[in-house]
């Protein structure tokens, strides 16, 4: 039976706040779910001494309570109980909170999305006292390898940045049948999931598109409002000399989509993207702005949170020994899919009714490594191309 | 004024207590319309009490008072102004920014028909306002912002504030003016006066000042407060200020008593000022303080003998003159800079200025001189308590505890702690004494005073504010007389003859 | 500031008009004539700006800049009666984020079947001014400082926008005539702008005309004396709250319309646009002084500042760096002329 709790995060107001909030959040959604453990646990492991934590940036991000998701559907599906983490965008809440739930006594088998690359080996040494197994998503130092820590730290996982921006820029440049003026707007300018994007984008415009010309690139943070603001600022001043706009993320998009729309230039404008949220794939689906997006990438925060938390499990339950396993499967990076308006329908089923379920039964029949539309497809440090 | 003009306030054996002290005894008055009345004492004479219960902020405990003929039960300063007494209070209490004519009306505002539904009519409010204000014979714009006005605009503006909550048709406003003219310069005193004199036409007016001269100028009548008692209630003609002062005084016999070796005048002054000048407050003021010498700066309250011992511990600035210590000439002269040369300074605000009320005695002694209790940065908490108790017991503190707060000690107890903690310093030069005797009881003070002169047997010099000039004549080897901010008699008491009480209250009004 | 004669007396009607006239002239040009400073420092960056850009100086810059100054332009009134009286009010993010939201999901939206129409903007602003009451009440009668109480507040306000989020999907505006409001043009400028605008007057009104306006500026100068004198000080510092929350849920749903879609962070970053606009304009955080004209021309400062560099074309790696050093130096311009005055902060 699946245990619903969340720690209170940390000692900031805003950890209570939120937490609490959130806590009465994911209560009522742990109420539609009630299916029975699915796994037969290996000779020797005991569920009971066992905890899944699953610790994630904030619980406001679509993306974040995709990762929530996830990790309800793994804990369900292992019959062992699952805590969230809300580390309300702060390091510091973040490992304070992991610290918390390690002093519960019970061992944990974690999946974090680190909010800094330098969170991670703090929270790896803490599990590793503890005798837990974690698995780090997205965010970690270069220099710090799973293979040269040990057995507790079981992988680090991730789908490139590089490819997202590759993506992105070869549905933008097609779509402008390889002519035109586009603008950018990054995330966070020194954020490592940005930088990579941004890189991936620009390497491929330079190799196979010359006719491309980027105008200028006006980080905004991630955040919706201010990518609205500098589209408007950008739509001042080159007007409809822009012809297609590439976001590091839907919600900046969606900014930029709205100010292009009251400029009266949304049906002249292309616009591609990250992330393939709910609004984006509406806007797909109806076309709006005559066909105004014209590129995506696809992954879900349920299917990230699964894949770790389970590598983490096979782990912890010795079925795999992390040691032993290639350096891909320490460091990984798991399949991007570039999506388009051509294609966008084979990917609505991941977001039907119980998705995240039907995903996690897939996982355990295929492994961490083979299940589609995720699956293993590279590994090592991402280097950024030369652009 | 005619002596059949109605009685605007009438006191009938008004008292007030606190504790143990009665700060007003029994007192009766009686103001009639477009009298002005001087009132003065000395500090702790129960002349504030006395105004606190006019205002509307004390209630006295006994006794009645009658505002235009109708009983006055005060709850609060609202009830006094509504009633028409006005307090211009020293420190001012006027919104600096707001403008001039919301200042007046501000009490009005909501009657009157100055603003509907919370909503303001400047045009009648700057209206009514200029009426005060012309009323009183002041030429200001009333949108002038309060902030932007020189201290005798502001205190008219007070005056106006007081005048404009019209008690009834028939009754007369009570204007209190309390100590107007402690920070004026003489040029605004004399506008103040002009001023007074236009308020007796419509009001009455109670004067406060230490300044006897103005008084007697000023005022019809003059009332004198002493220990919370009318001592004197007189019309100004023919009344002296020596006999004022007298009212004043406790009547002691005037003796000089030394019972010290006389230090000599000669060498090294520790301290030596001249020319001192700080305007408005005091002026070309010169001594010296050899070691082992006791200066007594005596004078009535606005005398300058405060903002002198102030000036001297680089606590107040001044205009002009020098102040030298140890021969050199101060420059740019900071209380940090007065300590580190060592100088000390016990002030007459004792619970203010002069201890930390929630500290224990052992970190108030450490407080000046933490160097003597310290290894490197670190203070070493055995030998402050060390420290603390040698002083308690030398001193006789009580209760002899040097980890109780030092808040919850009386007067004379914390005075010793205040003391000690100066007195903690083999380097101590010179001693700066603000009333140190303010409150104590006789046992207490002779013991603080005999700690003084200890002192100066070990070469510190000494500058004393006495609390009365009898504590001058006893501890003092020269006295300086204060009037107006000037030196106005010297008396070097190793040479001087017999020297009585009289003499120098006669120099110093 | 100098003093104006002024002729007053008994006179007919028309007199009487001009007079009118002449008090609402001061008062602008008494708000108006203060931050000099401030003045300059925008003009001299308009010069520049356009001089770098000439688009900096189009129509239709001029038009972008008033559709994103008005919900900052609406927050800084709520901010400016605050804080004159010497408190201050963190929770404007959290206010905006549950107006919004409550605001968007009331509206026709993607998410709900429910179409309140006006209704919706009364439960917004109703949620809005009910933080804001709350904040009053919690700091004026428990005596609670308002820096925390207006935190607590403020993580209320999140707490409410995330519970009505849920874990759904961003509700986006269906209404096409509600989405294109803010943009909407009148007499050629924006219809976001027009509101904040009008809230602009509201607030020099309710600060120069009324007892509530003038009161909070006596509290911030002295409160004991406001107290002794018989002001209603604790029911000026409740509606100063409640009309900083009130604002802050109409800035919330502003914003929620300018996006188009709903947000739990709708209000990210305007907290620190609000607050530094005031103090910039000379509203000292001590209380007491300044005044809503010059708070409003320190959020155009901070607006143009920011963009005039995307038009000059700042590289982003350098627009952090310039930005800030633009601003001390345009601070400093503005603050130096009063330094005298500018309190410590509280």
């Amino acid at each position: 039976m699946t245990t619903l709790t969340t720690k209170l995060a940390g000692p900031t107001r805003r950890a209570f706040g939120a937490a609490a909030v959130a806590a009465a959040m994911i209560a009522s959604l742990g109420a539609s779910g009630a299916a029975a453990q699915s796994v037969e646990h290996p000779e020797g492991f005991n569920p009971d001494e066992w905890v899944i934590v699953a610790s994630v940036i904030n619980t406001t991000n679509p993306y974040m309570i995709s990762n929530i998701e996830g990790a309800e559907a793994i804990s369900e599906a292992l019959g062992i109980p699952l805590e969230i983490v809300n580390s309300n965008n702060s390091s510091q809440t973040s490992i304070s909170s992991i610290y918390a739930i390690l002093a519960s006594g019970k061992k944990p088998i974690m999946f974090v999305n680190t909010v800094a690359s330098s969170d991670a080996p703090t929270i790896v040494e803490a599990v590793k006292q503890a005798g837990g197994y974690v698995t780090i998503w997205w965010n970690k130092p270069d220099e710090y390898k799973p293979q040269n820590v040990g057995d507790n730290f079981v992988a680090f996982q991730k789908h490139t940045g590089v490819d997202s921006g590759r993506c992105g820029a070869q549905a933008l440049a097609e779509a402008l049948s390889g002519e035109g003026n586009v603008i950018l707007l990054p995330g966070v300018q020194d954020s490592t999931t940005s930088k990579t994007r941004v890189a991936g984008f620009k390497a491929e415009i330079a190799e196979n598109y010359p006719g491309i010309t980027i105008l200028e690139e006006r980080p905004s943070n991630w955040d919706p409002q201010l990518g609205g603001r500098n589209a408007r600022d950008l739509i001042v001043k080159y007007g409809d000399q822009i012809d297609g706009v590439w976001s590091a993320d839907d919600g900046m998009q969606i900014g930029a989509m709205q100010s292009f729309e009251n400029a009266g230039l949304l049906d002249q404008v292309k616009f591609a993207s990250d992330g393939l949220y709910p609004k984006t794939l509406e806007d797909i689906i109806s076309g709006r702005g005559n066909n105004a997006i014209v590129g995506e990438t696809f992954h879900r925060g349920y299917m990230a949170s699964a894949i770790g938390l389970y590598t983490a499990y096979l782990a912890a339950s010795g079925q795999i020994v992390p040691s032993e396993l290639e350096d891909n499967k320490r460091e990984s990076f798991f399949k991007l899919s570039c999506v388009t308006p051509a294609n966008y329908e084979q990917y609505l089923q991941y977001d039907a009714e119980g998705a995240p379920a039907e995903f996690v039964s897939r996982l355990i029949e295929n492994g961490p490594w083979d299940t589609e539309p995720v699956p293993l497809v590279g590994g090592g440090v991402e280097v950024l191309p030369e652009s | 004024m005619k002596p059949d003009a109605p009685v605007v306030l009438k006191l009938t054996n008004v008292s007030r207590s606190f504790g143990k002290i009665r700060a007003v005894r029994s007192v009766s008055l009686e103001i009639r319309k477009g009298e002005v009345i001087g009132l003065t004492g000395e500090n702790g004479a129960g002349k504030s009490t006395l105004l606190k219960i006019l205002a509307g902020i004390e209630r006295p405990d006994e006794g009645q008072m009658e505002i235009n003929g109708k009983v006055a039960n005060f709850k609060g300063p609202n009830d006094a102004l509504k009633a028409g007494v006005g307090v211009v209070h020293q420190e001012q209490s006027l919104f600096t920014n707001l403008t001039v004519a919301e200042n007046i009306e501000h009490q009005n505002i909501n009657h009157q028909g100055l603003s509907r539904f919370g909503i303001h009519d400047w045009r009648r409010i700057n209206r009514e306002a200029r009426k005060v204000l012309e009323k009183i014979g002041v030429d200001l714009d009333p949108r002038t912002r309060v902030g932007d006005l020189s201290f005798v605009d502001r205190q008219m503006v007070e005056i106006a504030r007081a005048v404009s909550v019209n008690p009834d048709k028939s009754g007369t406003p009570l204007i209190i003016l309390d100590e107007p003219t402690a920070v004026l310069e003489q040029a605004e005193v004399e506008v103040l006066e002009r001023e007074i004199r236009k308020l007796r036409e419509f009001a009455s007016v109670i004067f406060v000042s230490h300044r006897l001269d103005e008084v007697l100028r000023i005022c019809d009548r003059v009332v004198v407060m002493r220990h919370g008692e009318l001592t004197s209630d007189r019309r100004t003609e023919g009344v002296t200020k020596d006999e004022l002062f007298r009212a004043m005084v406790d009547e002691t016999p005037a003796v000089a008593t030394r019972s010290r070796a006389v230090p000599s005048k000669e060498g090294q002054a520790a301290i030596e000022v001249r020319d001192l000048t700080r305007h408005g407050r005091f002026r070309n003021v010169s001594f010296a303080v050899h070691p082992g010498e006791i200066v007594a700066l005596v004078g009535t309250n606005g005398s300058g003998r405060g903002a002198i011992a102030r000036a001297l511990f680089g606590a107040e600035t001044f205009d002009a003159g020098t102040i030298e210590v140890n021969g050199k000439a101060v420059s740019r002269w900071t209380i940090a800079k007065a300590v580190r040369a060592g100088l000390a300074y016990v002030p007459a605000e004792r619970k203010v200025e002069g201890m930390i009320g929630g500290y224990p005695g052992t970190r108030n002694i450490a407080l000046v001189h933490p160097e003597h209790a310290r290894t490197g940065p670190f203070l070493r908490p055995r030998k402050m308590a060390q420290i603390a108790q040698e002083w308690f017991d030398r001193l006789g503190v009580s209760p002899n505890d040097i980890h109780q707060p030092l808040g919850q000690f009386s007067g004379g107890n914390q005075q010793k702690v205040v003391l000690a903690k100066w007195l903690n310093n083999p380097e101590l030069k010179v001693l700066i004494l603000d009333h140190p005797l303010r409150g104590l009881d006789i046992g207490v003070s002779q013991a603080v005073n005999r700690e003084i002169r200890k002192a100066c047997d070990k070469g510190t010099a000494v500058v004393l504010i006495p609390d009365t000039i009898e504590e001058a004549l006893e501890m003092a080897d020269e006295i300086l007389v204060l009037k107006d901010g000037q030196v106005s008699a010297r008396h070097d008491m190793r040479s001087a003859g017999e020297l009585d009480v009289r003499e120098i209250v006669s120099e110093m009004v | 500031m100098t003093s104006v004669m002024h002729e007053d007396g008994p006179r007919g009607a028309a007199g009487m008009k001009r007079n009118g006239n002449a008090s609402m002239r001061r008062l602008i040009a008494e708000g108006a004539k203060g931050p000099i400073g401030l003045v300059a420092a925008l003009v001299v960056l308009i010069v520049v700006f356009s001089f770098l850009n000439p688009r900096f100086a189009s129509i239709e810059n001029l038009q972008n800049v008033l559709f994103q100054v008005s919900v900052p332009l609406i927050l800084v009134v709520g901010a400016t009666l605050v804080i004159q009286m010497g408190s201050i009010d963190l929770s404007v993010e959290g206010i905006m984020g549950a107006a919004g939201m409550a605001w968007i999901l009331l509206s026709p939206n993607t998410r709900t079947m429910i179409d309140l129409g006006m209704w919706a903007w009364l439960i917004a602003l109703g949620l809005g001014l009910s933080l804001g009451l709350m904040t009053g009440v919690i700091y004026a009668k428990l005596k609670v400082p308002s820096f925390v109480v207006s935190l607590g507040t403020w993580y209320v306000g999140l707490g409410i926008a995330i519970l009505l989020y849920g874990n759904n999907s961003l509700p986006s505006l269906t209404s096409d005539a509600l989405a294109r409001w803010p943009t909407g043009l009148t007499l050629g400028l924006p219809h976001s702008f027009w509101l904040a605008a009008g809230v602009l007057l509201f607030g020099l009104l309710i600060s120069n005309y009324t007892n509530l306006g003038r009161g909070l500026m006596a509290i911030g100068n002295n409160e004991p004396i406001a107290r002794t004198s018989g002001m209603p000080v604790n029911v000026y510092k409740i509606g100063a709250f409640a009309i900083a929350g009130l604002l802050g849920g109409l800035a919330g749903i502003l914003a929620t319309m300018q996006l188009g879609s709903g947000s739990t962070d709708i209000g990210f970053g305007q907290l620190f646009v609000g607050i530094p606009a005031a103090v910039i304009g000379g509203t000292a955080l001590g209380g007491g002084e300044g005044g809503m004209t010059r708070s409003a021309l320190g959020v155009f400062l901070l607006i143009i500042l920011n963009n005039g560099l995307v038009l000059a074309g700042v590289d982003p790696d350098y627009q952090s760096g310039v930005f800030g050093l633009i601003l001390l130096i345009a601070i400093i311009a503005v603050a130096w002329p009063e330094r005298g005055r500018l309190k410590v902060a509280k």
